[in-house]
């Protein structure tokens, strides 16, 4: 069993200066701040661990923010702090300007304000049609039964669960339906942060863009913030405004995603999957091409190529494909 | 494919138009697999490639006779000349086809029998009765081989993903299997653990001469084969080497399977005339093909000037 | 990062973990016959006496063993009571007397007995068994020492199976249970208010998908079992093959040496009435 420390009743604001926490624009309060975060495991035993080591970051409203790093290196505890699954040993999270532990009676309205979608979600669904287990957060909220039909509707439609599907038993679909339902379970919680610990683990390229397209396009329309945890340097690249890169229970990078993807060399340093793209783009520099570094799409690289090899550049597709004129840092 | 020593090799599994289908009354109907013809030949290294529910992996559980229902599967499948699917098989031969042919699951947790490594990879060989000496040495040279050794006496469910697929994998070594067939071993891994068992895959088909049969949707894993098989609704659409396959992009696409990103920008380089040699599978061979066409170029303007 | 300790074994280099499981189990059930033949004061000095000694050489700390004990406590001071005021001598005087109820030293003298008998049981079983045997080893040897019963079509090897894959998966199962907990908290599950009957409402979230789960791995193990040519027990080898050693004999021989002191001194007393006396006559 997890040992966590249960003394603690209440965490000590540490008030020395932070050394680093990347930067928010000038009056803009920033949805998620963690100030000095530390978690042990098995703390006080010979097997204590330490998960998260003095952690400072900033996470932005309104943006897609990728959180990657290797398995252990404190992510998933991380993602457990932001909704009060877990709580801190020292430090504080701050959600919209609050201490979410301000109250800690009332931390269960917080997990409905900050919802996470946690790993292979879909062997968490229980209820008999898809339709109930959508509804059992909004159902916990104590919302209205009209309400909560709302809810399920609109989150089934993000999605993309057709209509058909939601009075079929949740165990009679397929994984990646499954997957889509348990995500749609968070989503109908209206959550103002949502948090999605490898939304896209074990699913083809097919399932992995129609899943993250999907979290996408929820983020824009509805403004929430997201936060997704992933192992795929090429899915951050495609999908996050933000790229937090973790090493070693610490925040190693923080930022927009151009400014880590220019340090891929860093990234491939402490043993990350850079994107291929951006692997090629080191290769190629290393063989004396001028191209611009940290490129990490792969329409950004066609253009650099045809620079470098003094071709005319031509739009080939008029909608643009999903980042174009993006993804050169 | 045109690599003539690959040919000239016999052929272990033949797949001869098979077909599958859940039955009538279930929930989905649909043909899993129809009209399926492949065959995979001594010390291949094959990737089956595609979607989900696109079939693969029915097809593996079909050469290992792990379905429940073959009321509904047609054709032929020959291991070693043996139709598995006729119905006079006996038990016997069906013990020897699984212990010839080896397979490896999705899930790690799910494949590991014993509370002790070396004890789950001894799990197999006791199975077939082979007597405690030759046991020993089995379970010694399997850890060695997938690089576990000094994990022999612990407990598989503190090990990472990876290594419990590894414990998988030489839970399998120990039976000597002449193919081993690994259904979507690496999708549950995260990067660290997918690169120990591509790497262990890949050790196995070179240094062990096993023959590997490799079903996945990453396509980097498929680049690495010598021969990739692309599947789509229960039909082959694709069949060649790496760098055939991976020219067909739009019959890829429409599979729902992407090309890796260094090839997809290359062959874009192509497609705009520029003349690109070798093979584009890997990220470093691609940069080789640029950076020689790129100098081949920047020779020719210096020579105009 | 969990540390679930099945059945407490707490690892030690002492004769007792070096011991073939098969003797430790045969020398656990004869200790526990043991204390059962033990008749008279001295037999039960005798029996306590062998329960430190093992303690001693086992290695294992004393506090791990008390600590063993305290969830027994309560039976034990409640077996005891029973028999201080149960156990009447009609030819003696009562000890001690207050309205109906009399103590006799007879009864002083049984509650000790049963103290006595229920510690060497529980330390007899403990040492030999759960603290210095892995549940692996222990479930090999029950295996081995059943055999004999396979011959009469009892599934020995299927029950040994058994319960090698459910030791194998508690740990797995915990770390779910664990996971799907956290989840339904996530969608605002509430386990820990609430009447009985909400708290127990609140647990179908848990259990159906930990169901769920239990059966495709199962399901997912028995394919996998299948693929690994498992056809039962019939004609299986062994990797781990049980040895006997010198050692495994000498203790069986104390072992017998210390049943036949018992049942010397239960003659002995029988002839010379000590039942409950403390000297020798």
């Amino acid at each position: 069993m997890k040992k966590r420390r249960k003394n603690v009743t209440e965490t000590v604001a540490d008030t020395t200066p932070v050394t680093y926490m990347n930067p928010v624009p000038e009056g803009e309060i920033p949805m998620l701040r963690l100030t000095h975060v530390n978690y042990r495991y098995s703390a006080g035993t010979p097997f204590e661990v330490k998960a998260l080591d003095d952690i400072n970051l900033n996470i932005r409203r309104g943006r897609i923010t990728g959180l990657i790093g290797h398995t252990g290196c404190g992510k998933s505890t991380l993602v457990q702090l932001f909704n009060g699954l877990n709580r801190a040993e020292s430090g504080t999270v701050e959600l919209d300007g609050e201490d979410i532990w301000k109250e800690p009676k009332e931390i269960g309205k917080i997990r409905f304000r900050v919802g996470l979608v946690m790993q292979y979600p879909e062997y968490q669904l229980f209820e008999e049609t898809v339709r109930a287990d959508i509804g059992f957060g909004p159902k916990n909220m104590k919302l209205s039964p009209e309400e909560i039909e709302e809810r399920v509707n609109e989150a089934a439609a993000f999605v993309g669960l057709t209509p058909d599907l939601m009075d079929r038993s949740p165990f009679d679909l397929s994984g990646g339906q499954k997957r889509r339902v348990a995500i749609a379970g968070i989503m109908a919680m209206r959550p103002q942060v949502l948090v999605l610990d490898e939304p896209a683990a074990g699913l083809d390229p097919q399932g992995r863009h129609s899943i993250f397209s999907g979290i996408r396009d929820y983020g824009r329309r509805t403004g929430c913030t997201v936060i997704i945890v992933s192992h795929s340097m090429e899915d951050m690249a495609q999908y996050c405004d933000d790229v937090v890169v973790m090493a070693h229970s610490k925040v190693l990078m923080a930022g927009g995603r151009d400014s880590v993807f220019i340090r891929a060399d860093e990234l491939e340093g402490v043993g990350l999957d850079i994107p291929l793209v951006t692997k090629l783009t080191i290769l190629l520099r290393e063989g004396g091409m001028k191209i611009d570094p940290g490129l990490y799409t792969v329409d950004a690289m066609e253009d650099a190529l045809c620079e470098a090899f003094g071709l005319p550049l031509y739009c080939d597709s008029p909608d643009g494909g999903p980042e174009k004129g993006g993804g050169r840092a | 494919m045109d690599d003539a020593s690959t040919l000239e090799r016999p052929v272990l599994i033949d797949v001869k138009d098979v077909s599958y289908a859940y039955p009538p009354e279930s929930s989905d109907p649909r043909p899993v697999l129809s009209h399926v013809n492949m065959t995979v030949r001594e010390g291949e290294y094959v990737a089956i490639l595609g979607h989900n529910g696109s079939g693969k992996s029915t097809l593996a559980k079909l050469i290992n006779l792990v379905i429940d229902d073959y009321t509904y599967a047609e054709g032929q499948i020959l291991v070693n000349g043996r139709d598995v699917m006729s119905d006079d098989i006996t038990e016997e031969e069906i013990l020897d086809l699984r212990r010839s042919v080896g397979m490896v699951f999705q899930n790690p947790d799910n494949q590991l029998v014993a509370t002790i490594v070396e004890e789950d990879v001894a799990f197999g060989p006791e199975n077939l009765g082979i007597p405690q000496k030759e046991l020993r040495q089995r379970v010694d040279d399997a850890l060695e081989t997938v690089g576990m050794t000094e994990y022999a006496q612990h407990e598989p469910h503190r090990l990472s993903g990876g290594q419990k697929q590894r414990v998988a994998i030489a839970g399998i070594i120990a039976m000597k299997p002449r193919c081993m067939i690994f259904d979507e071993s690496t999708a549950m891994l995260d990067p660290m653990g997918r690169k120990e068992v591509v790497a262990t895959m890949e050790k196995l088909n070179r240094e062990e001469g096993i023959t590997v049969l490799s079903i996945t949707h990453y396509m980097d894993e498929a680049a690495r084969a010598d021969r990739v098989v692309v599947l789509s609704d229960g039909k082959i659409i694709l069949d060649g080497t790496p760098d055939y396959v991976f020219d067909h992009a739009e019959t890829m696409r429409a599979a729902g399977l992407d090309l890796p990103q260094c090839t997809a920008a290359a062959k874009y380089l192509k497609t705009r005339g520029v003349k690109l040699e070798g093979s584009l599978t890997s990220v470093e061979s691609c940069a080789e093909a640029i950076l020689k066409a790129w100098r081949e170029r920047q020779r020719k303007e210096g020579a105009c000037d | 990062m969990k540390s679930i300790s099945l059945g407490q074994y707490y690892p030690a280099d002492s004769v007792i973990h070096r011991m073939d499981p098969r003797v430790k189990v045969i020398c656990a059930v004869a200790y526990i016959v043991a204390s059962f033949l033990c008749k008279n004061f001295f037999s039960f000095m005798l029996l306590l006496v062998s329960a430190i000694i093992l303690v001693l050489i086992s290695r294992i700390p004393l506090r791990i063993v008390l600590g063993s004990m305290k969830a027994l406590i309560f039976i034990m001071a409640f077996t005891a009571v029973i028999n201080i005021f149960w156990i009447t001598d009609p030819g003696a005087e009562p000890l001690f007397s207050w309205w109906i109820i009399k103590v006799y030293t007879k009864g002083l003298y049984h509650a000790l007995f049963i103290l006595v008998r229920i510690v060497a049981m529980i330390i007899g079983t403990s040492i030999f068994l759960t603290y210095t045997t892995s549940p692996i080893a222990l479930t090999d040897a029950i295996e081995r020492l059943l055999y004999p019963l396979s011959l009469l079509h009892v599934p020995v090897h299927t029950f040994a199976m058994m319960m090698t894959i459910a030791l194998r998966f508690i740990p797995t199962i915990v770390d779910e249970t664990d996971k799907i907990m956290s989840a339904q908290k996530a969608r605002g599950a509430d386990f820990t208010t609430g009447s009985l009957s909400d708290r127990v409402k609140a647990l179908i979230p848990v259990i159906v998908p930990l169901f769920a789960s239990a059966f495709r791995r199962a399901d997912e193990l028995a394919t996998a079992m299948e693929c690994r040519c498992y056809h039962g027990g019939e004609g299986r080898t062994r990797l781990r093959v049980l040895k006997l050693h010198a050692r495994d004999f000498v203790v069986l021989a104390v072992m017998a040496a210390f049943i036949a002191g018992v049942v010397l001194i239960n003659i002995c007393g029988a002839r010379n009435g000590w039942l409950y006396t403390m000297t020798i006559a």
